[in-house]
């Protein structure tokens, strides 16, 4: 069989692993070979999501991503211990619906931290000389909602975009290194992020039925974003850098 | 905090004038009472008071003074 995504030993940092989108994509990708490296605040979470994972030589790291300064001296230790990398996957992320006149600055900053400046961080890091293999892969967990317009979401929306930005820029400078980098942009996908909103808003409430009339195949599941992810992460995927990705469900042809 | 301070915490996140809101104000009456007012609302509870409001707690709302009830620093 011709397997068009294999990763067998390639070794992949995934930030953001211990729930939702990381964690399916931490065991997607540990079924197609990968050796992981995983991060988030959670240490029981983490240590559940390593005893999902197929295959041997995975690790995890608890790290607070928010804080910036903390993200070079994780990052070298992980490539001394686990090597250097061949991709990273950043699910870290924060999303409070917030109507823009509460959109207080230390709400922007707290997001943005988590959303934006970490990831800029660790691309940064892991990037330099000696931390990663010769066609290294980045992927960002992105979202629709930094392609749309919507009420509420000012600050979520804004760190997406600047994600999705820098991320063209980066791609640039680091195709130079053989480093490809690229976001995907889930739209409402079934985490615990949708079991909030539907606390909030009632799964039979008008906000939640018009929001499947524009996403009009359903609510994703975590693995069809973990597919999506697999793919750009994969040497399959070769030829694509720089662009954002949706995995929407149909949201941004409406 | 007094009643009238909680009233006036809601009149600026729903932006009315001071002195539209009485604690018996029925919130059906209040036209700007929309989903982003509850919106609001959610946002002001959980900053304010981390109190974590569900939309079936909203739903129970009929008065002002049901709002104000759940108005208590932990
Ligand atoms: N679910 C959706 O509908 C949806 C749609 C579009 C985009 N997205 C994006 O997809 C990504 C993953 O979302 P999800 O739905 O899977 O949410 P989730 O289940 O809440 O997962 C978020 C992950 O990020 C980690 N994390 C959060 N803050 C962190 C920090 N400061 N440092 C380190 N790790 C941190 C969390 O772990 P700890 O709490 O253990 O730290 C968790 O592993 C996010 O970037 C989100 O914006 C989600």
């Amino acid at each position: 069989m011709n397997a068009i995504i294999d990763l067998s030993n390639k070794r992949i940092l995934i930030i953001g692993a211990s729930s939702g989108i990381g964690k399916q994509t931490a065991i997607t990708l540990s079924q197609v070979g990968s050796k992981l490296t995983l991060v988030a605040r959670n240490e029981e979470k983490l240590k559940m999501v390593l005893d999902d994972l197929e295959g041997e030589g995975h690790d995890y790291f608890v790290a607070d991503v928010s804080d910036v300064a903390v993200i070079e001296s994780m990052i070298k230790e992980i490539v001394e211990k686990d090597g250097p990398l061949d991709g990273l996957v950043y699910s870290a992320g924060v999303g409070m619906a917030i109507p823009f006149m509460q959109s207080k600055p230390e709400k922007v900053q707290s997001t943005f931290n988590v959303n934006f400046f970490g990831f800029f961080e660790v691309v940064r890091q892991i990037s330099r000389k000696g931390r990663f293999n010769p066609g290294m892969r980045i992927v960002g967990v992105s979202s629709c909602a930094s392609l749309r317009g919507d009420k509420s979401k000012a600050i979520y929306s804004s760190s997406k975009a600047a994600m999705d930005s820098a991320v063209r820029c980066m791609a640039k400078e680091l195709a130079e290194k053989e480093i490809c980098i690229n976001t995907v942009a889930p739209s409402m996908t079934a985490t615990e992020l949708y079991n909030y909103y539907i606390e909030k808003y009632g799964k039979d409430s008008k906000t939640n039925k018009e929001l499947l009339t524009r996403q009009y195949l359903g609510i994703a599941q975590p693995q069809d974003i973990a597919n999506a992810i697999a793919f750009l992460i994969s040497p399959a995927a070769r030829f694509i850098t720089g662009i954002t990705m949706p995995v929407d469900g149909g949201l941004t042809t409406c | 905090m007094t009643d009238q301070e909680k009233i006036a915490m809601l009149e600026e996140i729903w932006e009315l004038d001071e002195g539209t809101l009485a604690t018996d104000t029925v919130l059906a009456d209040v036209d700007e009472y929309d989903s982003m007012a509850k919106l609001s609302l959610i946002v002001l509870m959980d900053d304010e008071f981390g109190v974590k409001l569900t939309g079936d707690v909203i739903k129970g709302f009929k008065t002002v003074s049901d709002i104000l009830k759940l108005m208590v620093i932990a």
